[in-house]
């Protein structure tokens, strides 16, 4: 194998960045091919709005991961997971049907899918899943399985904190956490959404960890660098987007109120493992893979 | 012979140039996503309203074509939206959000857009919920109709500028039913680009009639449709 000047520049960066992780006793994973200047980046692929997110669409989904220079994604489980809810299907039948097909999924068939994430260089970092009370506890606890076998490293979702209450006993058993998410919901007392709801979420398990999206934390007036100077031992990731204040409307990054450059500087400089995803809800006239890149782009120039 | 040689190259300028016009309104510029957002619009009013409505995210959540994505309403069937007139239910509506609701994310607010942001946004709704609706009601004719209720809807909704005994006498022995009901869901006011000529743009008669057929077309049911087809076509 040879090895070129860039290459060894780029390993001696990586090293130099996880050495201070190591000397802390936090565990890392082999930095990948979207491990930007010390920060881990993947893709909530949200972001290819044109793209369905179905389990159909999955090997345009990996092309496009590696077409941006994604080596990290946080999977939806509808890319992964057959659809019962279909025309002509009554929702409770669909409903059931899905449950059933949790409950008995073989293990090779996770293994299937991740090996082909793992042939495109890809890890899967979270499985979301929005659990609710229709789940029975067969059903969370073969979600939790189902996602270890693809290797994430937790599920997470978008329920409130009742539902999180619930959950939280269920990833310690797989050796995974649960993620818990914010939306900028602000009328809603069960939702993810301010600091204070975070802090009674966290309190529910060791397991539990912070999922913060800055942009809608940024919508509901948050404090993003607050938070996460506060939180970054309990926090697995960022979703990394930009909004404008007051409930304000989704912007590309650097056109709204969220401190994206500052967050990413936090984390590096810190050597938090705190895993950026990228995600974000803006339009554009161009093609989501242009507008992905444009936008990872920003970030990397953030870290330069 | 000069004069014959002088013919062809004038005819191969003329080929040119068209062709060239031609591609000029059919290519879409650097960076526009054709795939996703389908070559542009021959009336460059509405391709603006479109670029608006996806460029301020409108689209990620209630679909280019207005089919929702994860919770957002339907724009399709939204009451709210149906009852719009040049967006003095929707430019509020955009410009506060909707922040008390029971959804996981609310609605944000747009209190930075322009008026002729708010506009056309507002212009691209109304365009892509007429194209649904048309699809729909146009897919649904095989619903048969009542005359007499039919009769009533007229008066209701199209009597204040149509009449049987004017403007639409004898029409049901002119017209076959697929052909009124073409006609009743997109008549000709609806048809090509709105003109900028003063004496038509004051027609009030013209851009009322324009409108109100527009906001027909987005609230009529399949069965108010076959109904009022059925009517037209007993005036005899």
């Amino acid at each position: 194998m040879n090895v070129t000047r860039r290459d060894f520049g780029t390993l001696a960066l990586s090293v130099g960045a996880i050495l201070p992780r190591m000397a802390r006793g936090q565990s890392v994973a082999a930095p990948n091919r979207s491990y930007i200047h010390g920060v881990q980046f993947g893709l909530q692929p949200f972001c290819y709005h044109d793209l369905a997110m179905t389990r159909e669409n999955r090997p345009t989904l990996i092309k496009r991961l590696v077409q941006n220079g994604m080596g990290m994604v946080e999977l939806h489980a509808t890319w992964v997971e057959p659809r019962f809810n279909v025309p002509g299907v009554n929702a409770t039948v669909a409903r059931e049907k899905l449950r059933e097909w949790r409950v008995t999924a073989s293990p090779d068939f996770y293994r299937s899918i991740k090996k082909e994430f793992d042939e495109a260089g890809i890890a899967i970092f979270t499985y979301y899943v929005n659990m609710n009370d229709t789940f029975t506890d067969a059903e969370i606890d073969a979600t939790f399985a189902g996602a270890r076998i693809l290797g994430a490293k937790g599920c997470i979702g978008s329920q409130g904190l009742r539902v999180s209450q619930r959950l939280a006993a269920f990833p310690g058993k797989h050796g995974m956490f649960l993620g818990l998410h914010n939306h900028d919901n602000l009328s809603d007392p069960d939702a993810l959404n301010t600091e204070a709801s975070f802090d009674k979420g966290l309190v529910f398990s060791p397991d539990v960890k912070a999922t913060l999206d800055v942009r809608h934390f940024t919508a509901a007036n948050g404090d993003c660098l607050g938070f996460i100077e506060r939180h970054h031992e309990r926090m697995s990731s960022v979703h990394l987007g930009d909004r404008r204040k007051n409930n304000g409307r989704s912007a590309p990054f650097g056109e709204g109120d969220a401190p994206i450059i500052q967050v990413l500087r936090l984390i590096r400089d810190n050597g938090w493992p705190i895993v950026v995803l990228l995600e974000f809800e803006h339009g554009t006239l161009r093609t989501q893979v242009d507008e992905v890149q444009l936008m990872f782009d920003y970030c990397k120039r953030a870290l330069a | 012979m000069r004069r014959r040689y002088r013919a062809v190259l004038l005819w191969l300028c003329g080929v040119i140039l068209a062709a060239g016009s031609v591609l000029a309104q059919s290519t879409p510029r650097a960076g526009y996503d054709i795939d996703y957002l389908g070559p542009p619009l021959a009336d460059p009013v509405m391709q603006y309203s479109k670029e608006t409505y996806v460029l301020f995210g409108c689209a990620y959540c209630h679909g280019l074509d207005l089919t929702p994505r994860g919770e957002a309403a339907d724009l399709r069937s939204s009451v709210l939206v149906g009852g719009d007139r040049n967006a003095n239910v929707i430019g509020p509506l955009l410009r506060a959000g909707i922040p008390q609701t029971a959804k996981l994310s609310p609605m944000p607010q747009f209190s930075d857009l322009s008026d002729q942001q708010i506009g056309a946004i507002a212009r691209w709704i109304h365009y892509a919920r007429q194209r649904a609706r048309h699809k729909e009601l146009s897919e649904s004719s095989g619903a048969s109709g009542d005359p007499a209720a039919g009769r009533v809807y007229f008066a209701k909704a199209c009597a204040s500028c149509h009449a049987t005994d004017r403007d639409l006498a004898a029409i049901g022995s002119k017209h076959d039913q697929a052909a009124l009901r073409a006609q009743i869901l997109e008549p000709r006011s609806l048809a090509g680009q709105p003109s900028y000529r003063l004496d038509r743009l004051r027609d009030a008669r013209i851009s009322d009639g324009r409108d109100e057929h527009r906001i027909l077309l987005e609230n009529y049911s399949p069965q108010n449709v076959a109904n009022l087809v059925a009517f037209l076509l007993s005036v005899r």
